[in-house]
């Protein structure tokens, strides 16, 4: 056997167990929700000993559904602004901020860390302090610093506060990622633009910004994967209200499957948010011209 | 020490045939070197002699037998990459060793052999640092130490010396001679470089995208070269080649150029018909100035000089011509002066339409 | 000499905001947990007391939660790197016809959200632990089942949780380690092939230290991930003795009535420090540059 035989079957063999792991658990479980989305099966019930093939019930009764729609956009929206928006403007920001001789650098790195490094329980049942309470909430007196009128921010502006919530957890992969990505820019590109006679915002939009998009591809694949799929964070915090203003989908599925105990129901939804996903990657990888 | 045999050897990847049935030999003990132009598959090759990369048709023998499937650790063959890839987080030392160390080689026994080489490569007071804290001579020196303390029957280069500034490169040429002497390993030596060819190899092969152009000696190479590749490869700098054709004027046979002047051709057993179009080659230092009034060949306008101070070369451009003429000295000629050319006739090469030599 | 630009200016400023920003919402809980009388709220203790780090692991099974997170997050780990190691090294230096393909799904995979997943998820664990229970029972005395099952089992067991929390992490690991390997030459492993390296002997002689920080990139941002995990403890595991701590804490949460605010800030704290010094250790693998042994 050549070394280039052996090699391949090496290759191959590698692989088997991370193939295994990723089949029976990720896989298999993506494939069953697809079928479950086609039944009626149930937690509790007649139907949940004798589950049965209903076709397109599921995905119709969807259409109609004013909580799946409602779900869908607040998820759109908390996307959008945590992730897309403010995680990201924050994260650039900071780690072309700390590029810079920075006198402290470890301590803005730690902070900056700190809320992504925290689990996700943690984190919600610290804003709760920050949030909830009203007059005696943290963020009441502060804004009460500047005239602000006190309030119930989880109940009156819930979206927003979740959206600032997130954005406050996810500052930090957007920084690393970005700081990673920065780096791999050599400083003679840089100095190769100054001698052209380039000014500081012709550099970060030229050269820097293009040459940052492979980086940029995968934190927006990632963090926006990820935030779809967030979950513990905002359930600690409002548990989807008030009144499904902050069920973003991952919630609502939650609520369908093991409250309504609807499983099939469920699984129509959770299919339609992995397709959602997929296409999400698809659409990604194109525009941002990503070759693996 | 060894000795080996490349048969009819071809490299196809997926499609592409990248190595085009090449075959040559290397003696025991020799310093082959593989030379031509870059990205025409010298590496490939000397990766398949290495065993990294499979051979798809063909053979490869090492003393006679045939090892196409044996697996690159077990040839006896040492390699010093382009990149050196000396383990980053290993000393010199241990980089050295670190065949030794595999084979369960007392300790003992690694240090004496490790400080052995050391001190042929002049290494000795480098050996705990590691190679991030090393030059790039110095690295390539300690990437030589990890390939001769394995007493390989055979070492393969891959271009060490591309990226050493040029005095290192002089340097190392004298280094990589000098250890060839006192060992004499068998070495294949991969390069683009035809200087470091012709001051280092006992025999080149020079290689044309996949195919072997010419193997023989380097001065034969310079001498005889059998194409126009080859004799524009080799040499520097480069030799010069006049389009134009034969003629046979009744009593003896000569070379008409393009331009229109004429040499005669004695003393060649010439099989070309009249009035074949050819190449006439010859090198710039087989062209001589001479003054106006002597015989000459041509005569040329100076288009560019350079004054290298031991020697002069001289751009000039007759009509559509431009040689290249190389002058022992100092000349001072101008851009624009007017000069007489002479070329002897011992350094005609012909190479006819499909540009070999006849 | 330091030049005090606009541009410098700037960069403090919004540093110093962000600092505020992210580190606000600590300071509640950081005092709380030593307050004697802590509210929901943020106030400047009176007094302060280590009483509700004493209660962690005296009372309330806080320990045990500790004990069962650290062991299962573990595990996790090890299973990701190495199985994460192997697969991202082949992904890396094979060039078959699936390695596109192969990709692909992984950012597919990674792309998918574990609460759509997590109903089917359940079934099929529960089908797996029924043939464990099988092979339990068929080779383990009938009084120690339970015990063993608690530890094979895959649901509401040790072995199904740290397979579960395994394959939510191996995404993001194989491309942490595979494009680390990318930028990693070849040259290093043929070397060491010519050198008279076998397999094994590459491996830890080579490979591992040369992708250390790869590894210890992947293995810290998957310790980190499963540790926060939420919804899989939630969904696979019942009984008393393997809840870990984020449900110990969210349920503690729950009781209505009686919230001990100090009780929980502590258990709080105790569970963000294991997460916090693996991020602590994440960077320095992160900013390690790779020169050396490559000339240029």
């Amino acid at each position: 056997m050549t070394y280039e035989t052996r090699m391949a079957w090496q290759n191959r063999l590698l692989l088997v167990p991370a193939l295994v792991l990723l089949g029976c658990f990720i896989l298999i479980p993506a494939v069953t929700a697809i079928y479950l989305s086609f039944t009626n099966d149930a937690l509790s019930g007649y139907a949940a000993s004798h589950p049965q093939l209903v076709g397109l019930k599921n995905y119709l009764r969807l259409f109609s559904d004013q909580g799946f729609w409602n779900s869908l956009i607040v998820t759109l929206a908390f996307v959008f602004g945590s992730s897309i928006v403010g995680q990201f403007v924050f994260g650039l920001a900071a780690a072309l901020a700390l590029r810079r001789p920075i006198a402290l650098r470890p301590l803005f790195n730690a902070a900056i860390l700190l809320p992504n490094a925290v689990p996700e329980v943690v984190a919600g049942f610290i804003w709760i302090s920050m949030l909830a309470g009203g007059r005696y909430s943290t963020l009441s007196r502060i804004v009460g610093l500047i005239g602000v009128a006190p309030q119930n921010w989880l109940e009156s502006a819930p979206l927003l506060m979740i959206i600032v919530v997130n954005t406050w957890r996810g500052i930090a992969f957007a920084m690393i990622l970005m700081t990673s990505g920065l780096s791999a820019v050599p400083a003679e590109v840089y100095e190769a633009a100054r001698m052209d006679g380039a000014t500081a915002r012709q550099i970060f939009w030229h050269i820097t910004l293009p040459l940052l998009r492979p980086t940029i591809f995968l934190y927006m694949l990632v963090s926006t994967a990820g935030t779809i799929a967030i979950f513990g964070l905002i359930y600690t915090l409002t548990r989807g209200g008030p009144g499904g203003a902050t069920e973003i989908i991952g919630i609502y599925i939650y609520n369908q499957s093991f409250v309504a105990y609807q499983l099939g129901y469920g699984s129509a939804v959770a299919v339609i948010m992995l397709a959602v996903s997929v296409a999400l990657g698809a659409v990604y990888v194109r525009v941002l011209k990503v070759r693996v | 020490m060894a000795s080996i045999s490349i048969e009819n050897v071809r490299k196809n990847f997926g499609a592409v045939e990248v190595i085009k049935g090449v075959s040559f030999e290397v003696a025991d003990g020799q310093f082959a070197v593989l030379v031509g132009p870059s990205g025409c598959g010298k590496s490939t090759l000397l990766r398949m002699i290495a065993g990294l990369e499979s051979v798809t048709e063909g053979d490869i023998k090492l003393d006679g037998k045939r090892i196409n499937d044996v697996p690159p650790d077990q040839r006896g063959i040492a390699m010093v990459f382009q990149s050196y890839a000396l383990y980053p987080h290993m000393t010199v030392a241990e980089n050295i060793g670190f065949s030794l160390e595999l084979k369960r080689v007392p300790k003992a026994r690694i240090r004496a052999q490790v400080g052995q080489v050391a001190e042929l490569l002049q290494l000795s007071e480098l050996l705990d640092r590691r190679p991030s804290a090393l030059s790039g001579g110095q690295r390539q020196r300690v990437a030589i130490g990890r390939a001769i303390i394995k007493q390989p029957r055979v070492i393969l280069f891959d271009e060490p010396l591309s990226n050493l500034d040029a005095s290192l490169r002089v340097q190392m040429r004298a280094e990589l001679q000098r250890l060839h002497q006192e060992l004499r390993p068998t070495i294949v030596y991969v390069t683009h470089d035809q200087i470091e060819a012709m001051t280092m190899a006992d025999t080149i092969v020079v290689l044309n995208c996949g195919n072997v152009a010419q193997w023989a000696h380097p001065i034969e190479l310079y001498r005889r070269p059998g194409s126009t590749f080859v004799a524009t490869f080799i040499g520097s700098p480069r030799m010069n080649l006049i389009r134009g054709m034969i003629a046979r004027q009744e009593v003896m046979p000569s070379f008409t150029a393009a331009e229109g002047w004429t040499v005669p051709l004695a003393g060649r057993n010439l099989t070309a018909a009249d009035g074949q179009p050819v190449w006439l080659g010859i090198r710039p230092e087989d062209i001589r100035l001479v003054d106006a009034g002597s015989a000459a060949d041509l005569s040329c306008k100076v288009a560019i000089v350079e004054r290298l101070g031991a020697e002069t070369y001289l751009s000039v451009v007759n009509g559509a011509e431009t040689l290249l003429v190389r002058v022992q000295g100092d000349v001072a000629l101008r851009p624009g002066d007017t000069v007489q050319l002479a070329l002897d006739p011992a350094g005609f090469h012909l190479f006819d339409q499909t540009e070999t030599r006849f | 000499m330091r030049q005090f630009t606009r541009a410098q200016a700037a960069a403090y400023g919004f540093l110093t905001v962000t600092l505020l920003f992210c580190l606000l919402p600590f300071l509640w809980v950081a005092l709380a947990s030593v307050d004697p009388n802590a509210t929901m709220f943020l106030s400047l203790p009176k007094a302060i007391t280590a009483d509700h780090f004493v209660k962690i692991f005296t009372a309330n099974n806080g320990g045990r939660w500790f004990f069962n997170s650290l062991v299962t997050v573990g595990a996790t780990t090890a299973v990701v790197v190495i199985v994460g190691g192997m697969g991202g090294y082949a992904l890396s230096r094979t060039n078959a016809w699936w390695k596109r393909p192969f990709l692909y799904a992984i950012i597919l995979v990674r792309v998918l959200p574990p609460t759509a997943l997590i109903v089917p998820l359940y079934k099929v664990m529960l089908s797996a632990n029924g043939l464990m229970g099988a092979l339990v029972r068929s080779v383990v005395p009938p009084d120690s089942t339970r015990a063993a099952m608690r530890i094979f089992g895959f649901v509401d067991g040790y072995l199904g949780l740290i397979l579960v929390l395994s394959a939510m992490q191996l995404p993001l690991a194989l491309w942490i380690i595979k494009t680390y390997f990318d930028l990693t030459p070849k040259d290093y492993e043929e070397a060491a092939l010519m050198d008279g390296a076998n397999g094994w002997q590459r491996l830890h002689r080579i490979l591992v230290p040369l992708a250390l920080p790869g590894l210890g990139a992947a293995g810290l941002l998957t310790f980190i991930g499963a540790w926060g995990d939420f919804l899989m403890p939630l969904t696979f595991t019942s009984s008393a003795e393997l809840q870990l701590l984020p449900i110990g804490l969210f349920r503690a949460f729950q009781r209505a009535n009686t919230i001990d605010y100090g009780y929980l800030s502590a258990l709080a704290l105790l569970y963000m420090l294991p997460a916090v010094a693996a991020f602590g250790l994440a960077r320095r693998f992160l900013v390690r540059t790779f020169t050396g042994g490559i000339k240029g």
